[in-house]
């Protein structure tokens, strides 16, 4: 009887095996069109095996489940190459609005930053004419009316840019509900997974949550960590936790100078996020680097133009008689009482282009003559056309420098000087005064020559060993600020240099002689030395060329993204022959790129080394 | 000169690392193939450039080092794309051929790439 029935078990095992592996195929059919969903394959079994008479015998197999046929390290890297195409992707796509505004003649009446180059020509062109006839009243208006255009348009771009920026800041921070929301999603099917599934493949849960993480990757770069019983842990790229087991760490928001910023707790992960992939690093690089890059250019150009035409406009004479207050290359003062500028004086570079305005509205005012010359004369008009031709001033505010200075312990106090600039180029001298205390110990105290600043952290104590070596401050000293400068430009920010690349003091005290023996600082009022039109071209030129650049990279990841789908999808064909051929080209590509890449560096290499011989052959 | 006429007729260095970018973002092995043999042949061709034709190939060369990155991105990406998958294809017992690339790395043109997580 035994016999028999162990017979038929054997039998009607494998009969409802098929059955099942039947249900499974057909569950795959069923499902070949939905989002995520991974093929199943049956888990068969093997039995326990039937004596009969002493003889063993194989019981058969039966089927126990189904497994989803995937692999969580391809679609982990599938998620990575998600996550920087979604990243190059949005990026790409604010550049695009960045680089849109200034083609040329393809602005709206609001915002024409493609004329900007011809603008500039304009202008000073309009002071090259006014040289042939500087009484002409109309040609004097046409300076004023080109400088309106002029600024009109670098005014009208920095407040588009502006505007893309708060767009770009609404759709980073519209990103973090959908964040919020798939990673609370993960943590629950974390907790239905490790409750069903503690063992094996979670089949449609892990679907469900392969999907939620193909979404999440898209949205902001993340990290992975299987945990223990299927579970599954996310962080940021940074580290900062997501998801822990069914627990999620949702990501906060909240505006700090005016820009949406992120928090995970009470840490600020801005910065991490911008970095971090996915479309909210793309939309956080753009508002943050690409923007205020862009920014920077404009300002600088709207603050070159504006403060030479407006200091050489101030060192003339209008054709009313008017003289302005400037000083000119001869070093005559005029005696005029308001100074004579064509646009707003603008106090700092930042800021400078949204501000760009024509402050003149009377043309007579326009200096075509010089110091000392007739109403008629243009001599002063041929520097202002002249302008257009000559390198665009750029300041550069001090952040650091150093001393070089030797203190006589006899002396009571010593003095030293310093030449440091603020953020609009001028300059001023810092008095350092030494008071000696005694007991190799000295007070510092640092000083502007604008009775108009405050200073903060400006005082401090040095203290030198037996040998005359400086021993404290044991660092640079950072944070002395000076603020309210009566030009209106903004705070100077300066970190002392106390101490040389080797650890040595620049501060000494002997018996010898007090002294200053070197001194430096990185501040300048110098040139950029590009012309106006020579600089925005180049500005236009690399904003072209980044935009290319990233075009490139989202391509390529683009494709790279593909390839991985295309494998993920062959993972669970049965062509064995196909993933093989596959396999082989992505192996070839590699190998025939690699090459030129090789190739190409050594010739590139050769090439910013002049001089250096290619040894590729 | 004629070494550097022939330089100055082909396609500029830039446009020569950007076909390359997408011939491996596709996969297109005989392009990239050709592209080395183009390479090797420009290569060669380098040797003994005047001053000015030196001048003009750091022109080039500084133009096209942008470009070099994302190439080298995109190569190290594939490097990695082809240890996921020689990492599948042992797992699950299908490695059907032996890899033996070079260790090729984007080197000084590599921009850093951030978004590695556990692969």
């Amino acid at each position: 009887m035994g016999t028999i029935s162990s017979a038929f078990h054997l039998i009607s095992g494998a009969l409802n095996a098929d059955q099942s592996a039947l249900s499974i195929i057909a569950n795959n059919v069923a499902n070949a069109n939905t989002p995520g969903y991974t093929e199943e394959t049956p888990n068969w079994r093997e039995n326990d095996p039937v004596s009969i008479n002493g003889v063993t015998y194989g019981a058969g197999v039966s089927q126990d489940g189904a497994s989803s046929v995937r692999d969580r390290v391809l679609t982990q890297r599938l998620n990575q190459q998600q996550q920087m195409a979604a990243a190059s992707s949005s990026r790409l796509a604010a550049l695009n609005a960045i680089q849109a505004l200034f083609t040329p003649d393809s602005g709206s009446d609001a915002a024409r930053a493609g004329d900007i180059g011809s603008d500039i020509t304009s202008f000073f062109n309009s002071f090259a004419t006014l040289e042939a006839n500087p009484t002409n009243n109309a040609l004097r208006q046409q300076v004023l009316s080109t400088a309106t255009t002029l600024a009109g348009d670098i005014s009208n771009a920095a407040a588009s840019l502006n505007q893309q920026r708060a767009a770009l800041d609404q759709e980073a921070a519209g990103i973090i509900g959908q964040v919020n929301a798939l990673s609370a999603a993960i943590a629950k099917l974390n907790g239905q997974i490790q409750s069903i599934s503690p063992n094996g493949d979670a089949g449609v849960l892990e679907d469900q949550r392969q999907l939620d993480l193909s979404k999440l990757s898209q949205l902001i770069g993340i990290n992975q960590i299987t945990t223990e019983n299927n579970g599954l842990s996310i962080t940021t790229t940074s580290g900062q936790t997501l998801v822990s087991e069914n627990s999620n760490y949702p990501i906060t928001t909240g505006l700090v100078n005016g820009l949406t910023h992120f928090f995970i707790g009470t840490a600020d992960v801005t910065s991490q996020l911008t970095s971090g992939g996915g479309a909210l690093g793309g939309y956080l690089t753009a508002r943050d680097q690409d923007i205020p890059q862009a920014m920077d250019s404009l300002d600088q150009l709207a603050f070159g133009i504006s403060t030479q035409v407006n200091a050489m406009n101030n060192a003339g004479t209008g054709y009313d008689g008017t003289q302005g207050t400037g000083t000119d290359a001869s070093g005559t003062v005029g005696n005029g009482t308001v100074p004579l500028y064509i646009f707003r004086e603008p106090a700092q570079v930042a800021g400078s282009a949204a501000l760009m305005s024509v402050a003149m509205t009377d043309p007579d005012k326009i200096a075509a003559a010089g110091f000392g010359q007739g109403a008629g004369s243009n001599g002063n008009a041929v520097n202002l056309a002249g302008l257009l031709n000559g390198p665009l001033f750029r300041p550069l505010a001090t952040s650091n420098f150093s001393l070089t200075q030797h203190l006589n312990s006899a002396a009571a106090s010593v003095t030293s000087k310093i030449q440091v600039y603020d953020a609009s180029g001028k300059n001023y001298t810092a008095t350092l005064t030494f008071t000696n205390q005694g007991g190799n110990t000295w007070d510092y105290a640092i000083s502007l020559n604008d009775p108009a600043v405050s200073a903060t952290n400006a005082t401090g104590q040095l203290q030198f060993d037996a040998n005359g070596n400086l021993v404290a401050p044991a660092a640079n000293v950072n944070g002395i600020a000076f603020s309210g400068f009566s030009n209106g430009a903004g705070p100077m920010t300066l970190t002392w240099g106390l101490y040389d690349a080797a650890g040595k003091g620049l501060i000494t005290q002997t018996s010898a002689p007090s002294a200053q023996l070197a001194q430096s600082q990185d501040g300048s009022g110098l040139s950029n030395n590009r012309s106006p039109v020579n600089f925005f071209s180049n500005f236009v030129t690399m904003l072209g060329a980044r935009v290319a650049e990233v075009q490139t990279e989202n391509t390529a990841e683009n494709a790279s993204v593909t390839q991985l789908q295309n494998q993920n999808n062959a993972l669970s064909a049965v062509n064995l022959n196909n993933e093989a051929v596959a396999m082989q080209q992505l192996e070839r590509s590699y190998q025939a790129a690699s090459k030129v890449f090789a190739i190409l560096n050594t010739i590139m290499a050769s090439a910013l080394n002049l001089g250096v011989q290619t040894s590729v052959s | 000169m004629q070494a550097f006429q022939q330089y100055v007729s082909c396609p500029h260095l830039r446009e020569l690392v950007v076909e390359a970018t997408l011939a491996l973002a596709r996969l297109d092995a005989e392009r990239l193939e050709e592209l080395a043999l183009s390479c090797r042949a420009l290569n060669r061709d380098l040797a003994g450039l005047s001053e000015a034709e030196s001048a003009e190939r750091n022109r080039q060369a500084r133009e096209a080092s942008g470009q070099m990155a994302v190439f080298g991105r995109v190569l190290d990406a594939t490097r990695a794309n082809l240890e996921v998958m020689d990492r599948l294809s042992e797992r699950r017992g299908r490695r059907e051929y032996t890899s033996s690339r070079a260790a090729i790395s984007a080197g000084p043109w590599a921009l850093a790439e951030k978004n590695h997580g556990h692969d």
